[in-house]
């Protein structure tokens, strides 16, 4: 399927846009994921999509893929227009897609997630297993691996997993292959191997599609670039025409907006959280800071990157291998939350829905959750007390409610947010870490979000804040922390930092060997 | 590669392994336990081991095995069904009254009402579960009354008792194959055929990677509902199957025919080395689960132990089971978050 003889076969019109998007829209209830976004993806050439997290190239893929509907717009493959069902319909029309982490089946063999949908049969329609076996070795050769295709995938390494993904991608007759970040987890030797196919593929004609954050990979095997940004299409130049820093200034080159106010000079105090050398396994490694009483340190990189694995050690949720936590100048070994909470660090998590809150409980349940002891009296809880302090808090926060007897999950994601605020803070910690604190909020909430988190650091809290939104946490920061595959690979001062700067140590490759 | 690389690789290879081990093994593994077993009461009684002890056993199990097997096929979808037993009584029970009405009807014209009856209540099942979203044992503890109950009402208080049944009807499922009760044949026959639909299809292979990964089979395009409805039916089948053959066996069909097998067909399923957490296990390791049940039974019953006793040295063996099964479902779990789970 992969030869590279092209001698008798008609030679592929470079310029044929095999694929168009035309007008793409898609919201996710409220959530604008797409707004018109509309490109040419060519034949025989590798084309690059780039763009920030949450720039919206998650959803084209799946929309490409039959795996959500567009609200309007048209997918047109080879000139005519398609609306695929399923990923299954996709592959048959020779469109596949190779996700971010595989998803495969671990009870199954290699040969079967490869052949899965498509099982060659025998005449009485079972599958014909040596026929199976024998093609997945086949496609698994092209790529230069060597897995046993009677293993099953519970077992094999990452790498592994994502070479399987790619064969089964290869196994219809591929004209357009989508790749989401397909070397996030490859070593560099594995990464070239995977190069050399895409190469290979152009040759034949296919029109690949590469996702990536690694601006070297753009420079290496990309022919044409699109960037998106805030889920609309920036544009679409051959790749000659663009360099890294234009590429750059394109991803990131939004106005800041004027909604964040900075603070007067923050006056700062001795350090709060201090974290040296802390370290787990195969997530982040050697990884030193710290943060001072009253001041907002942002933490920014990719998804992916290691900022919230690197936050919930420190909170307690995933103990670390090595390393120290000093809190408060007292060193402190996190073993659990509850005991982080004790010792006066609390922990925003990112899915604030999922992790944060209990949905079906009310505002006044919420908030007092972690604090339930102390407001207890002879065991029993002091409910008038309870509701006084959910009544202080909501209106310090100011969730917008008829009552804190109101259920949570009927507010609105920024009100949620401040519960979530109001929950952690009750428990009066002396340094906070936030995750995406306004990540998927309205602009208004967002506002109120980064003035709270303004005045809790003015009040002399050290606030940690996560943020993949580049001019918020430039906006919010008084020192910007980068990390990048585990490891801390940039820090800047808040006058220092730019967006360029902040996104070119994001995306900088092999910052630390992968264990 | 460097030299730290290649011993990483060589760990990989070691856990891969023992994973393979123990997910290639689990009927290997039910068998080495029922021989154990049968050496254990063979040591302990004179009786066990005797022709007519262990034709007894295999009786006992057949039909319990056809409603494991039931069972197992919608545990592989990482769901399961506590209707189980109200389905065989409720097939069961409209077959043998219409028999009773109508003596003179063709066998397989009979054969073919329970079959329907059970295929419609699986049905039921499937689209609560796969397109109500209901979880699983919710929506299928709901139909275990009410197909319960629709059978009272259909019966009011009767019993269809065994005179008023064709007589064909309870010679045959007392009849030999070659000195093997003919109940046993057809259950074997029948675990066979479904084995070999989930071994060898397309659609067998479906129903397997639906309950190994739910998510992957998002991504992957498989129509989730549909091969999760297909399991609710197949079940329902083979309910139907094995209510009838439950019906001619006891001749006396009462409204509260294979009440409780909801807990025995889960019970011999995961003995069996079906995971509830799906994607692993076989329909024959499911019957020999049955196999494994009956025969603790028998045993027990041959060592004069006191009922509550069996209860409880049942109850430990599907404890045992169900540990055994989280292990590995925790090892599988953890070999998927190789990177960065967010």
């Amino acid at each position: 399927m992969l030869e590279m003889g092209k001698s008798d076969a008609p030679e592929p019109k470079p310029q044929a846009a095999v694929l168009r998007l035309e007008g793409i829209c898609k919201s996710f209830g409220p959530v604008r994921a797409l707004e018109d976004v509309t490109f040419d993806v060519l034949s025989g050439r590798v084309h690059g999509l780039v763009g920030e997290n949450g720039a919206g190239k998650s959803t084209l893929v799946q929309i490409i893929t039959g795996l959500v509907q567009p609200d309007s717009g048209r997918v047109l493959l080879a000139g005519r227009p398609v609306r695929f069902r399923t990923p299954i319909e996709a592959r048959a029309a020779g469109v596949a897609a190779v996700y971010q982490d595989p998803k495969l089946f671990p009870h199954l063999s290699v040969a079967e997630n490869i052949a899965l949908g498509a099982y060659p049969t025998s005449p009485i329609g079972a599958v014909n297993r040596k026929q199976m076996h024998a093609t997945a070795r086949k496609l698994l050769q092209q790529l230069g691996s060597e897995i046993d295709t009677r293993a099953l995938v519970a077992g094999l390494s990452f790498a592994e997993h994502q070479f399987i993904e790619i064969a089964r991608a290869l196994s219809a007759d591929v004209r357009v292959l989508i790749l989401d970040e397909p070397t996030s987890a490859l070593t560099p030797a594995e990464a070239e191997r995977l190069f050399r196919v895409v190469r290979t593929l152009r040759e034949r004609g296919t029109a690949v599609v590469l996702i990536t954050h690694r601006l070297e990979e753009i420079a290496a095997v990309c022919d044409d670039i699109t960037v998106l940004r805030d889920r609309r299409h920036v544009a679409t130049k051959p790749a000659a025409e663009v360099d890294r820093a234009s590429l750059v200034q394109m991803m990131v080159g939004r106005p800041l907006e004027t909604l964040f106010a900075r603070r007067k000079a923050p006056t700062l105090g001795e350090d709060m959280l201090r974290v040296e050398n802390l370290s787990l396994a195969g997530v982040f490694a050697d990884v030193s800071f710290s943060v001072r009483a009253g001041e907002i340190v942002g933490m920014g990189g990719l998804v992916g990157a290691g900022r919230s694995e690197i936050a919930q050690t420190v909170f307690g949720v995933t103990p670390p291998d090595s390393g120290r936590v000093i809190l408060h100048g007292r060193e402190v070994r996190p073993r659990s939350p509850q005991q982080m909470l004790a010792l006066g660090l609390a922990y925003l998590p990112e899915n604030r829905d999922h992790d944060g809150l209990i949905m079906p409980e009310t505002i006044t349940h919420n908030i007092t959750l972690p604090i339930v002891r102390t407001l207890a009296r002879w065991s029993f809880i002091d409910r008038a007390r309870e509701r006084r302090l959910a009544e202080d808090a909501a209106t310090t926060y100011r969730v917008l409610t008829p009552s804190v007897a109101q259920i949570v999950s009927s507010l609105s994601g920024g009100n949620r947010q401040k519960v979530a605020f109001a929950k952690w803070l009750a428990t009066n910690p002396a340094a906070l870490i936030l995750d995406e604190p306004t990540h998927g909020i309205d602009i208004g909430s967002k506002a109120q979000v980064h003035e709270m988190i303004a005045q809790l650091a003015g009040q002399g809290l050290a606030v940690l804040l996560i943020s993949s939104d580049l001019p918020e946490l430039l906006a919010m920061s008084d020192r910007i922390l980068v990390i990048a595959e585990g490891a801390l690979v940039g820090e800047f001062s808040h006058d220092d930092a730019t967006q360029e700067k902040v996104m070119m140590a994001a995306a900088q490759q092999g910052a630390r060997a992968r264990q | 590669m460097s030299v730290p690389d290649e011993s990483a690789a060589a760990d990989q290879t070691g856990s891969r392994r023992v994973m393979e081990f123990v997910l290639r093994l689990r009927e290997a593994g039910v068998l080495a336990f029922l021989a154990l077993l049968g050496a254990l009461f063979a040591t302990l009684t004179s009786t066990f081991l005797t022709t007519q002890n262990l034709t007894t056993v295999a009786s006992s199990a057949a039909i319990l095995a056809i409603a494991a097997c039931a069972q197992g096929v919608v545990l592989l979808t990482r769901n399961l069904d506590v209707s189980v037993g109200s389905m065989m009584g409720f097939a069961a029970y409209l077959t043998a009254d219409y028999a009773a009405r109508h003596p003179d009807i063709a066998p397989w014209e009979l054969v073919l009402i329970p079959l329907a009856i059970g295929v419609a209540l699986g049905l039921v099942n499937g689209l609560l579960v796969a397109y109500g979203k209901v979880p699983a044992l919710i929506a299928t503890l709901g139909t275990m009354s009410l197909y319960r109950g629709l059978t009272y009402v259909y019966a009011h208080g009767q019993e269809v008792t065994s005179s008023r049944l064709p007589p064909w009807m309870l010679t045959s499922v007392d009849a030999r194959v070659a000195g093997v009760p003919v109940l046993v044949v057809a259950a074997a026959a029948i675990v066979l055929v479904v084995w070999l639909f989930l071994q060898y299809y397309p659609l067998g292979r479906r129903i397997y990677a639906v309950g190994s990964n739910p998510l992957a089979s998002f991504y992957f395009g498989l129509r989730w509902e549909r091969v999760v409805l297909l399991a609710y039916m197949l079940c329902g089948l083979l309910c139907g199957a094995a209510g009838l053959l439950y019906a001619a066996r006891v001749g006396t069909v009462t409204v509260v025919l294979a009440s409780g097998w909801e807990m025995s067909s889960l019970a011999a399923a995961v003995i069996g080395g079906v995971s509830v957490s799906g994607g692993t296990g076989s329909v024959i390791g499911a019957a020999l689960g049955a196999v494994v049940l009956a025969t603790i039974d028998n045993g027990l019953v041959l060592l004069a132990v006191p009922e509550f006793w069996r209860m409880f040295i049942q109850g430990v063996a599907i404890v045992a089971a169900v540990a055994a099964d989280a292990v590995i479902a925790s090892g599988i779990g953890a070999s998927l978050r190789t990177r960065g789970a967010k």
